[in-house]
Order: structure tokens, then C-alpha cells, then sequence
């Protein structure tokens, strides 16, 4: 077993849409770093490694990240990694920083989530582009069509209507209702969802996320480096990536996410979770489209295959059920790119700590699992188990 | 300097205007070449045995290279579809149906669109396509060895 490594600071700034958004992406960034130091207590000076990540392409740069951390005012002689995986690239950042910690190369790694969807006049057509090329590319697809087609393929399976679905939809604007830091605080029926504007069968507008400006950091340690950090440290107890075919046809089965499915049995061998139901106490899923929670839910073990939406509707995953879900309102309501992926660490992570928004804060938080997915047809995962680790 | 924050200018336009050209190798200039002749040529893994279309050079899976070629037939059954009543800058005029087709023979889906549908009623587009539905190519009259040479597919 590798030295373990810990979440020690978190900083995340509020969300806006980008027509709302008079700070650049540096000035966003920025304050998430300052917001992430000052919650950890940590110098500028006391880091020895940036993460950074950028989606080539979604900002009209290249490489962006790399230019963007030497304008921080952080020192110049920082190593930088910049990690460039498309949707996942956030919940890469955590898993990166942690493994140059666990190798025991550095001591304290700042990762930094930036407001990815920052500019592009239409984010679907960029998105068009990081479509396997040649074969797939041609075919219209943005990131929603392809999002649709696992709804579509679970409602042949099981009858599901859209009604159904839109009770993820419901739950994840009633939890961002509560949360100060999300960007679409609204709440919503389920006669809202269905009514809302069709975009790509079954999905409506309202079961799709917004193109929202934040940014997020995360201070990643070693046991020494979280010493004389101020918040309570979470272990990084278990993390793992797993990746589909690139194209979207090599998918086995739209209707069950095996590749999450995969990916969980993996982690939750690693982390020792064997009820995944009774052990975690706070879920973030990286659930963009509404229809995909309750199937992620599914892979991660909370509910049987078809039965994900009987789960939401139960009340089991609200802030006061057994194993609350996406308590921040997840990327259906919030979605900044890398930041909206970064952001399920950054929430569990706090919810551990005790430091969450005090209106979504769940009382003594002690298991999370962080969540995050992307590339083309969702072909990339990643999760994390994060666990309180008193000071003793 | 006084002037009011309101009129700083927000944000600056920046434009891309870029041509590529992908390099197809060896299996999928063969898989072009016969759309050019109305064939669709898939590969197989000497490991696992399963069909691919679009052809792989190599199995992800099994980690070797694929070897045998075959012709597959034109029809296949939908697996799954969405109807896309919007579209994005450069993209088709929406509504518009694309589906996994499961082509009779491959283990993988080949990702097309399929006409021929009633699109009126977006309530109504499951019935268009229930599950088992049968979908055949259609040809494009010219076809210049791309995805597209399959115009796309309709119900049989």
C-alpha cells in the first residue's frame, strides 16, 4: 500500500451563466485558489505541485491551462500537470494530484478546476468535434443526442416514461434550491420538466444542464502535509478510472452502464464496500442529464437495474434519506466543464469535513463517493471513496 | 477615467476556421472503400470471434491485431435512437433520427440515421421505432468512400 493521501481545502466560487459572468477565466480561477488556501489554511508557498486541466477546443485556446496557472501569482518554479480528458478531466485532476502524493514526490498539490465552457457561442457544435471523427462525427451529434440514446434504450427496456425521468430532474433543482453556490436555483414539477422544449428524445431542455461559469480547487496532501491544515482531512480511501470503447457503436448495452459497473466493483473492492446503500453516507454523481442518475445509481450498486427512479422517488436520496445524492444539485444545475467535473470531489469533500453550505450539509458525514464521467458517449469514468479522518 | 463599469466590454470574439485531413489507415480505407461499392465490410477478432463494424485494426478487448474480413449484410435490427429536435451550428436541419443499428451478423453498433419517419409528434416517436425494429441501407447515389456513402437507413 502507497502513503495515503488526503483532501485538506476546498474553495469553489459561486456560479453564473457566461452572459452573467464579468470575470475572466484567470479572475475565476483565481479566487477558487485563494478560496481553497484560505479554507486549508495552507501558504502559496507551502505547495510543491499544480494539477490543472483544459478541454482543447471548448475554450478557443490550446493547452490553455498551461498559460492560465502562470498568470496566478503562484510560485514559477511550481511543477504544473495539465491533464486534458475531455468530460472527465476534473475528477482526473483529484486522482492525479493524490497518486503524485501517494508516490510520495510531493507533499502538498493544488488542483485546479476552470471554467471550461466558458465561451463557445455553441457549446454543442464544439462539443461535434470531440466526436470519434470519420465515422460518428458526421452523424449530428452533440453531447445531449448521445446522452439520449441511454434513456431511449432504458425506456424500451423497462417502459420508463419521460414523467419518470423527470423526477431526477425534480430532486436535483429542489437540492440546489438549497445550495447558494449553484447556478440554476430553481425548483421545478415534473410537469415543468416534461413540458420544457424537446431536444433529443426522450430528453427535454429541463433534464439537460446549463453552460455555467464557476471555478473549484482542491488541496491534496500527504498525511504530513495535512498536519497544520485547518479543516478535519479526508482520506482518500479508494479511486479508479475505467474507460469504453471510443466509439459510441462499440457499447455493448445503452440501457445499464457497465463500464461505471465495472469501475465500482473495482473501487468498492479496494475501499472495502460491500453495501454500498448502508455505508455511504453522501453520493455526488456526475449526472448531467437527468435520465443518467437513476441508471448510475444502478451501476453504483444503491438500487437493482430498473429501479433507480423508484429509489429517487422513494425519498431515500434526499438530504434526510439514507444515502443522499447529489445534495450540491449536481451538473444538471450547476456545469462549468472541468469545474462541474472537479465539483463532486470538491462537495463530498466538504460534506465530510463538515463545511458543505450549511443548508445541504449532512449531519456527520463520515463515507462519501465521488462520481464523474465524459468523453464521447460517456466512454470515460472515474470514482473516488473519500472518507473523515479525525485528528487524532 | 469615469467611465461607468457597465459600459467595459464583457467579452471579444474569437473565431476557428480549420480544414484536417484524417488519416483512414488500412482498415478503414478498406471499410471506405466498399461503401464506394455499396458493401459494408466488417472485421474479426482471431481471439474472441466478434464482428466489428466500423472494422478495428485490432481488438480492445484481446489486445491483438483482427484478421478476417467479411461482407456483412445490409440489414440490421435498432438497438437504440434518439430523435433530435435540435441541432447545433453546422449540424443537420432537425427533427432528425439517429440510431444504433445492431447489423445482422456484428457484435458492435454502427451509428446512423434512419428516414423515413413520421417525426411530427414528439410524443408519438417511440412507436415509430419499436424495439425489434428492422432497418436496411440506403445508398447514397454518389458515394465517395465516407460514413455517409450509407445516405442512411429506413425501416423495412
Amino acid at each position: 500500500m502507497p502513503r495515503p493521501a488526503f483532501i485538506a481545502g476546498a474553495g469553489i466560487t459561486a456560479a453564473t451563466s457566461p452572459r452573467k459572468q464579468t470575470s475572466s477565466a484567470t479572475e475565476l480561477v483565481q479566487e477558487a485558489v485563494w478560496k481553497a488556501l484560505e479554507h486549508a489554511n495552507a501558504s502559496a508557498d507551502s505547495l510543491d505541485g499544480l494539477v490543472i486541466g483544459n478541454i482543447d477546443g471548448f475554450e478557443g485556446t490550446v493547452l490553455g491551462a498551461k498559460h492560465l496557472v502562470r498568470g496566478l501569482g503562484l510560485s514559477p518554479d511550481l511543477p504544473v500537470t495539465v491533464l486534458n480528458t475531455g468530460g472527465t478531466t476534473g475528477g482526473n485532476l483529484m486522482q492525479v494530484a493524490a497518486r503524485q502524493v501517494r508516490a510520495g514526490d510531493r507533499e502538498r498539490v493544488l488542483c485546479i478546476g476552470g471554467p471550461t465552457f466558458y465561451g463557445a457561442e455553441d457549446l454543442q457544435a464544439a462539443i461535434n468535434t470531440n466526436s470519434p471523427m470519420v465515422v460518428e462525427q458526421p452523424l449530428g451529434m452533440g453531447a445531449y443526442h448521445m446522452g439520449a440514446f441511454y434513456p431511449s434504450a432504458y425506456q424500451e427496456l423497462y417502459g420508463t416514461t419521460v414523467e419518470d425521468f423527470a423526477v431526477s430532474a425534480v430532486q436535483d433543482h429542489a437540492h440546489a434550491a438549497r445550495n447558494p453556490l449553484a447556478h440554476l436555483r430553481n425548483e421545478l414539477t415534473i410537469e415543468d420538466v416534461v413540458q420544457s422544449r424537446p431536444l433529443s428524445s426522450p430528453m427535454t431542455m429541463a433534464m439537460v444542464c446549463p453552460v455555467s461559469t464557476s471555478a473549484n480547487a482542491l488541496l491534496i496532501t500527504s498525511e504530513a502535509g495535512a498536519v497544520s491544515t485547518r479543516p478535519t482531512p479526508v482520506l482518500i480511501r479508494a479511486m479508479g478510472t475505467s474507460s469504453d470503447p471510443y466509439l459510441g457503436g462499440g457499447k455493448s448495452d445503452f440501457a445499464f452502464m457497465e463500464n461505471l459497473a465495472i469501475l465500482a466493483r473495482r473501487v468498492y473492492a479496494q475501499a472495502g464496500i460491500t453495501d454500498p446503500r448502508a455505508q455511504f453516507d453522501v453520493v455526488e454523481v456526475f449526472s448531467p442529464y437527468a435520465p443518467m442518475q437513476p441508471m448510475q445509481l444502478e451501476a453504483l450498486g444503491f438500487a437493482a437495474p430498473g429501479t433507480g427512479i423508484e429509489l429517487i422517488r422513494s425519498g431515500a436520496t434526499r438530504i434526510d434519506g439514507e444515502v443522499p445524492v447529489n445534495l450540491s444539485g449536481g451538473p444538471l444545475c450547476t456545469n462549468a466543464g472541468v469545474a462541474g467535473e472537479l465539483a463532486p470531489c470538491v462537495y463530498v469533500a466538504l460534506q465530510l469535513m463538515g463545511d458543505a453550505p450549511p443548508d445541504i450539509q449532512v449531519d456527520g458525514a463520515r463515507l462519501g463517493l465521488a462520481h464523474g464521467t465524459g468523453g464521447s458517449f460517456f466512454q470515460f469514468e472515474n470514482l473516488a471513496v473519500l472518507e473523515r479522518h479525525d485528528r487524532s | 477615467m469615469n467611465l461607468p463599469v457597465s459600459s467595459n466590454p464583457v467579452t471579444q470574439r474569437v473565431h476557428w476556421d480549420l480544414n484536417y485531413d484524417i488519416h483512414l489507415g488500412a482498415t478503414w480505407g478498406r471499410f471506405m472503400a466498399g461503401l464506394r461499392q455499396k458493401q459494408i465490410l466488417a472485421n474479426r477478432c482471431p481471439d474472441c470471434g466478434r464482428t466489428f463494424v466500423p472494422p478495428q485494426p485490432y481488438c480492445e478487448a484481446c489486445f491483438v491485431p483482427t484478421g478476417e474480413w467479411v461482407e456483412l449484410g445490409q440489414e440490421g435490427t435498432v438497438e437504440a435512437f434518439t430523435v433530435a429536435w435540435q441541432s447545433f451550428r453546422g449540424g443537420p436541419q432537425p427533427p432528425y433520427a439517429i440510431a444504433a443499428v445492431r447489423l445482422d451478423g456484428a457484435d458492435t453498433l454502427l451509428m446512423h440515421y434512419v428516414q423515413g419517419l413520421d417525426l411530427s409528434d414528439p410524443n408519438a416517436v417511440r412507436e415509430q421505432l419499436p424495439a425489434g425494429s428492422r432497418v436496411r441501407a440506403i445508398w447514397s447515389p454518389e458515394r465517395l468512400g465516407q460514413i455517409l456513402d450509407i445516405a442512411h437507413f429506413e425501416k423495412i
